[in-house]
Formats: C-alpha cells, sequence, structure tokens
C-alpha cells in the first residue's frame, strides 16, 4: 500500500517535471523575449530570420585560413555564424558563458522558450579541443535571445554506446528544441538522432561528425533523417592532407592516423587521402589501409592511448617520413615516442587539421628544417554554425542544406603560428572564443 | 604401496607448482609469435620503451592481487587512478617545488578511497563488485569537478617527468621500482608472519577468525594499499606520459584483473604470486604492443586481447591441478570396472568350472 502510494508521488512528480520541462520537442516557433547579449540585426540573404551574413573578415580568417567560400547556402550559414562570434564580450556574458560551461543546465537569463541541447561524446574534461568547442556553442546562443535554456551532457569517449545515446535521449526528454553535437559513436547512436528527429529535434552534427558516411551500413542522411552535418568536405579535405605528404615526402613511408575507432570524420579523410597516397609514386603506406568502416591508425584523440600508436607504427618502420592526422597536439604527443625510441624529428612532412600550439611551437623550437608542418583549421567554430543552423531550421528547415560545407586550405606552419603568449598552449590559434574567456576555462 | 605413490607426489608437486606456470608459458608463446609476425617488437629499443608500461601494469595489478586474496575485486582502479594522475597535474601545476606535495595528496586521496572500500566491503560486509564500482564512480566524479578548474591536457611537472623517465641500467626506473615492489611484496607474503596471515585471511576467514585473525582489519588494510599501489601506479603513468589527461585509468579496469588471473591467483582468495603477477602484466603489455606492430585493427585487437585473457583464465590457477585430479579419478574409475570384470571373469571361470 505503501510501496503503491510511493510509487504513485513519484510518478505524479516525473509527470509534472516532464510538463514543466520546457517548450516540448515539436516547438519550431521561437519567441524573442530576451533582454541579453543580442545578435547581429539582419543584413544580406538570411535577413528574413534575423541573420547577418556581414562577418568580420578577421574573423573569417582567422577561424579558416585564407579560404575559398564554399557553396552559397553553407557559406551564408557560416557568415552568419561568424557574424554572431562577438570578441568585444561584456563581462556579464562571460560571467552566463561560464555559469553555463561548469553546469550541466543554466538559464541564459533572457527568458526565452527555446531550450538548446549540446551533446558532446568526449567532455571538457577530456580534452580542450572539446572544451573549446563547447564554449564556442555557449557563447554562440548567448547570442539569441530566444535561447532560454542551455543543457550540455557529455560522454566521455565511454566505450559504451547506449552512454551516447542516453545523452540524446535525455535532451529528448528534457525537452531541447534542437540539439547540437559531435556523435563520436557514429551510427551506434543512430537510433537515438532518430528519435530525436522524429520528436521534431533538429539535430546538427559539427566537425563533421557524420552519422555514419553515406554509404556505411545503419547511416542516417542528414536532411532526411537529422537536420544537417557541418564540416569539411572530407573527401577533399583527405586529399589535400595525400597532396601534402607526396609533395612533401617524395618517395618514403607514410603513416595516417585517426580518433576513435570507426568515426565518420577519419574514416572520411581516410578513405580518399589512402587512396591517392596509394597511388602515388614512391610513397608506401605503412598502415593497413582503412575500409569502408573501420578506420585505421586508431588513436581516440586521447593522450595515454596515442604514443601507444605510435610507438606500434615507428617500432616496425621508424623511416616513416609522413604523417596525416587530423589532431595536431596528439602530433605533438606522439613525438615523445620519437624520443623514447632514439628516434630524430627530422626529414619529415606532418598533414594536420587543428592547429593547437603545443606542436607549432615545438617545431618553431626544434627549427629543424626538414620537418615541415601543415594544417587547415581546428574547427571549434563549427559547433557555432551547428547553432546558428539549428536555429535557422526553427524557422526554416529549408534554408539549411544537408551538409554545411566548410571550406578548408592547407597552411605551412612558421614561425609566426606560434605564439607563446596564448591563453592555453592547448586551444586551437583558430579558435574564435576571446582570451578573458579561455583565461577563466583555464584558470590554473 | 610406497612405488605407487611416490610418482603420484612428484606429480602433484609438479602441478601445483605449476599454478604459476600458464603465465611463462604465455610469455614463451608470445616470444615465439613475436619472432615469426613481429619481430620489430623483440628489439632491445622497443622492448625499453614498453617496459616502464608494464612496470606501471604490474604495479596496479600487485593492489588488485591484494584485494584479490582476501576473496575481494576492486573495480575502483580506474577512478582512483584517474584521481592520483590529475592530482598530479593540477596539485603539480608544473612546478618541480610542488611535485611532493602533489605526490602526498594523490597517494592520500587514493588512500580515502581504499578506505571507505575496506570499510564498505570488511567493515561492513557489502558486496564488493558493487561497493568498488560505485565508489570509482565516486571517485571519478571528483576526477571530473577537479578537472574543469584547469587544463586537463597539462603536463605534470618536468621534474617529476624527467625522473620518472630516468634510466637505470638502460631502462626505465619505473621498471625496477615496479620490479622491486614485486620482490618485496612477493617475499613479504611468503616470509613474513603478517603476509602469511594474509594468505591465510584469504583462503580461509571463518577459520582465520576463530584463531583471533582480525580479519575485518586485514580486509580494509588490502583495499587501502591496493589504492596506494593504483596511485603509484598512475603517478608513475603520469609521468610517463607527461599529459595523462582526466581518464588514465580507464585502460586499467581490466588489465591489472586479467594480470592477477592470470598469474595464476585464486579468485576465491588466499593464493597469489607477486612475480607471476608482474610476469603476466608484462605478457599483456608485450601483446598489446605485438598487436599494434602487427597493425591488427583496433575491433581485432580488443577481440584478441578478450580471447587471450579467457585463454589464460582457463589454463591458469588451479584449473589445472582440478583438470588433472579428474582425469586421475577418471582414471582410477575406469581402471576399477575392469578390476571387477577380470574378477567376474574368475568368478565366471569358477563358476562355469563348477
Amino acid at each position: 500500500m505503501q510501496r503503491s502510494r510511493i510509487i504513485g508521488v513519484i510518478t505524479a512528480l516525473t509527470l509534472t517535471a516532464v510538463a514543466c520541462g520546457g517548450g516540448g520537442g515539436g516547438e519550431t516557433t521561437p519567441t524573442t523575449t530576451g533582454t541579453g547579449t543580442e545578435g547581429p540585426t539582419g543584413t544580406g540573404p538570411l535577413a528574413e530570420f534575423g541573420e547577418s551574413t556581414d562577418a568580420d573578415p578577421a574573423l573569417i580568417e582567422k577561424a579558416l585560413g585564407p579560404v575559398e567560400p564554399s557553396d552559397e547556402a553553407s557559406w551564408n550559414i557560416i557568415l552568419a555564424a561568424i557574424a554572431r562570434a562577438r570578441q568585444d564580450v561584456d563581462q556579464a556574458t562571460i560571467d552566463k558563458a561560464m555559469e553555463c560551461f561548469n553546469n550541466q543546465e543554466c538559464d541564459t537569463g533572457t527568458g526565452g522558450s527555446i531550450v538548446m541541447g549540446y551533446a558532446d561524446g568526449g567532455g571538457d574534461t577530456v580534452n580542450v579541443w572539446r572544451a573549446v568547442s563547447h564554449m564556442e556553442a555557449i557563447l554562440q546562443a548567448l547570442t539569441y535571445p530566444e535561447i532560454g535554456t542551455i543543457v550540455s551532457t557529455e560522454a566521455n569517449f565511454d566505450p559504451d554506446p547506449a552512454v551516447h545515446a542516453n545523452d540524446i535521449r535525455f535532451l529528448i526528454t528534457r525537452g531541447a528544441d534542437f540539439i547540437v553535437g559531435y556523435p563520436d559513436m557514429g551510427v551506434a547512436i543512430a537510433d537515438a538522432i532518430k528519435e530525436a528527429d522524429e520528436a521534431g529535434i533538429p539535430y546538427a552534427s559539427f566537425s563533421a561528425g557524420w552519422v555514419g558516411l553515406p554509404d556505411q551500413e545503419g547511416a542516417l542522411i542528414p536532411g532526411e533523417d537529422y537536420l544537417t552535418v557541418v564540416g569539411e568536405d572530407l573527401c577533399a579535405l583527405g586529399q589535400s592532407f595525400a597532396q601534402v605528404l607526396v609533395d612533401g615526402v617524395g618517395t618514403g613511408k607514410v603513416a595516417v592516423l585517426g580518433g576513435t575507432p570507426g568515426n565518420a570524420l577519419s574514416l572520411g579523410w581516410q578513405r580518399c587521402a589512402v587512396g591517392d597516397l596509394q597511388a602515388a609514386d614512391g610513397i608506401e603506406l605503412v598502415n593497413p589501409p582503412p575500409n569502408e568502416d573501420t578506420t585505421t591508425g586508431d588513436t581516440s584523440w586521447y593522450d595515454p592511448i596515442i604514443p601507444d600508436v605510435y610507438r606500434g607504427l615507428l617500432t616496425s618502420d621508424p623511416d616513416i617520413k609522413g604523417w596525416a592526422y587530423e589532431y595536431s597536439d596528439g602530433m605533438h604527443t606522439g613525438l615523445q615516442v620519437y624520443e623514447e625510441l632514439g628516434i630524430p624529428v627530422e626529414d619529415l612532412t606532418v598533414a594536420l587539421r587543428t592547429d593547437e600550439q603545443t606542436l607549432f611551437c615545438d617545431w618553431a623550437e626544434r627549427n629543424e628544417p626538414t620537418y615541415n608542418i601543415f594544417y587547415s583549421a581546428g574547427g571549434n567554430f563549427q559547433s557555432r554554425v551547428g547553432v546558428t543552423a539549428a536555429m535557422l531550421a526553427l524557422k526554416d528547415a529549408s534554408v539549411v542544406p544537408a551538409e554545411i560545407v566548410v571550406p578548408h586550405v592547407m597552411r605551412e606552419v612558421t614561425a609566426a603560428d606560434c605564439d607563446p603568449d596564448r591563453v592555453n598552449p592547448y586551444v586551437s590559434g583558430t579558435s574564435l572564443v576571446p582570451d578573458e574567456i579561455l583565461q577563466l576555462m583555464f584558470a590554473n | 604401496m610406497s612405488t605407487q605413490r611416490a610418482p603420484s607426489s612428484a606429480l602433484t608437486a609438479f602441478v601445483v607448482a605449476s599454478r604459476y606456470m600458464p603465465v611463462f608459458i604465455a610469455i614463451g608463446v608470445l616470444l615465439v609469435v613475436a619472432m615469426i609476425w613481429a619481430p620489430a617488437t623483440l628489439g632491445s629499443v622497443p622492448l625499453r620503451a614498453i617496459a616502464p608500461l608494464a612496470a606501471v601494469l604490474a604495479i596496479a595489478a600487485l593492489g588488485q592481487m591484494l584485494v584479490i586474496m582476501t576473496g575481494g575485486i576492486d573495480l575502483s582502479v580506474p577512478g582512483t587512478m584517474s584521481l592520483a594522475a590529475v592530482i598530479m597535474v593540477g596539485v603539480g601545476q608544473q612546478t618541480d617545488e610542488r611535485v611532493l606535495t602533489a605526490i602526498l595528496i594523490a597517494i592520500g586521496g587514493a588512500a580515502i578511497v581504499g578506505l571507505v572500500n575496506g570499510i564498505l566491503i570488511g567493515g561492513l560486509k557489502l558486496n564488493p563488485l558493487i561497493v568498488t564500482l560505485a565508489v570509482g564512480q565516486v571517485a571519478t566524479g571528483a576526477v571530473f569537478r577537479y578537472g574543469r578548474s584547469f587544463a586537463v591536457q597539462n603536463p605534470v611537472p618536468t621534474g617529476w617527468s624527467e625522473w620518472v623517465t630516468t634510466r637505470i641500467v638502460g631502462v626505465s626506473a619505473v621498471f625496477w621500482i615496479g620490479l622491486a615492489l614485486t620482490i618485496v611484496l612477493g617475499l613479504g607474503l611468503r616470509y613474513t608472519t603478517v603476509g602469511r596471515r594474509f594468505q591465510a585471511v584469504g583462503a580461509n576467514p571463518v577459520a582465520s577468525h576463530a584463531v583471533g585473525v582480525r580479519v575485518n582489519l586485514n580486509q580494509i588494510l588490502a583495499y587501502v594499499v591496493a589504492a596506494v599501489f593504483y596511485a603509484a601506479a598512475a603517478l608513475a603513468l603520469a609521468g610517463i606520459i607527461r599529459r595523462p589527461g582526466a581518464f588514465v585509468g580507464t585502460q586499467y579496469l581490466l588489465a591489472p584483473i586479467a594480470a592477477v588471473v592470470i598469474g595464476g591467483a585464486s579468485l576465491t582468495g588466499g593464493q597469489a604470486s607477486a612475480v607471476a603477477t608482474f610476469a603476466a602484466a608484462v605478457f599483456l603489455t608485450g601483446l598489446n604492443q605485438m598487436m599494434r606492430i602487427m597493425g591488427l585493427p583496433t575491433a581485432l585487437q580488443f577481440v584478441v586481447f578478450g580471447l587471450v585473457i579467457i585463454g589464460g583464465m582457463l589454463v591458469s590457477g588451479d584449473r589445472i591441478i582440478r583438470g588433472v585430479e579428474y582425469a586421475l579419478r577418471r582414471r582410477r574409475h575406469l581402471d576399477r570396472p575392469q578390476v571387477q570384470t577380470e574378477r567376474g571373469a574368475l568368478d565366471g571361470t569358477r563358476e562355469g568350472g563348477a
């Protein structure tokens, strides 16, 4: 009797909590009631949605380098996102951003009815790149007065896909109106993402976080099964990596590395890079090549694992002359294996995506003329693009393409790329998070 | 009579000794496999490179061994190790002067985790599987919270890293420390009163209690000392990889248990060998390295690693003893009817002759 009464009370409380838990999954009409940080007033092709594409060219250059614009629909959203990436944030915004960063849920103080969900397969305590991308998304959300609540989850690279899927499901039940995230588990969490979509909750992945590549079994289709995927053209990125290695190495052995096993980002560029590398005369790929579902050189982008992978490759092939990898700081971690194995860091070409200062400053310090690094961009700001794309979709999903292509260009590292005064050496130089906030994020 | 017992005793002695033998056979097999498919694994430089990692696993496994000897199990290893490593980064603040403070706090924090485990398991007799898992979660929660207060990818103080990677006779100091700990623990368990009492408690806690041994205190101490071992392993690992991050212990949930089991320990408590555990840690680390050198896909590496652990469990510990006993019993059983048949035949002959 008593037990049934308790169950009844718990059920009633649960139902009440769910009923009060937010705007509900199907809400698509944002209410602007906020008085907090305002975004830009609408100008340009997305003006009718309250977005300006009048982004500061310096910020575009900072985030992407000297790129050529991608397709118009993608580029407009990218510009709209960067236009909101103000660097002169006031103290109230800084305080609110830190509150949202440090807590799973925060009230933005605007009174907005929209609940933003942020689902990271990694997490702020896993690596700095994840933390900075999270902050980029928070700062972007704070420019929309319609967003009243930010709810963040992190799966911390848990090997169990259920943990990642549960985060998405939690955000659904919490009443998120849209979800931005990086799906480390790819197709393994497809069901949960589809549930979000079916509940009317747009899901936007960033950093080329495809929920399975188009030809992978069980893959979801962006634009149909979820809102959009923000990221580089992975095949083009892989080809750029391969070109850097072919040009830089000439004749010799090269290796490719990836992140979490089977993740779409690594798989996407590795397939195309490996094809080009195998076709090139004089280049010998030491890795077993990836197949359609399996990445190669899986480092999980995780410092304790990275040296093991480098050690495995360098032990059998100490004469590797080129590396292709997404993660600059991971390459920096891998260099300690050169030291361990007594291999000199010379006659080496490295093709990277991100641009953490650790590697670049280490490169400058080594001052080795036969050691050259090329990179594209850290891509932290892509989470901002995800937020803006989702906010656009709440107004009119048709303006958001299934794939928001972020253009890339490979740049050679020079001494100017090392900023010894950077707030934190693990933060990408291309991040758009203001220094004052980075300082607070990494206080020690 | 005596002529029948002599070979049986010798066989039994051999079988008892073989409790800890499979791991050494496994190392031999690994060497042969490596020679054939991944000879680069056996170079002096790669071996020197993995020696400290093997020692780290061994130190953590020795802690787990102490717990298993009490009939328990410790699943709080990942949380405890991560906590110790993150304290080294956070308290160390990349300053050599703070290394000692960081070490003391890390070991103290780990000891508290072990004490909580010990009190709940040894004192309150709660299930070790659930308790250590839960306490490990609490430790992980503390890591989360603490890890947010600084750049979690910061390195440990340079002085600590340099000290840990110092080589003595060409091999990492961590390896020698791990080896020394193994020998001291092995000798201590075997030749000291405390050690023998500790083993007795694990083998038969009821009998130990009956003769006045403080069983609960032994169990509590086992968890505390084990946690200190985990912290030591984590601090060494943090020094080796320099930037341990927040979850450096994650990979140490299964491996230390596997090392203890492959090392021949009895999961029901009592018997275990520190030397065999150390050897098992070397085996597992070597296997891991060999699979990477062979370029096996990550999925296959997991499968092989899991299968080897299962295989190790099948042939380690008292399974060989039981297997041989079963075979001997079966042989006797088969022999008996044969004698009866012979007797019966004789009787029949008699009957027939009657």
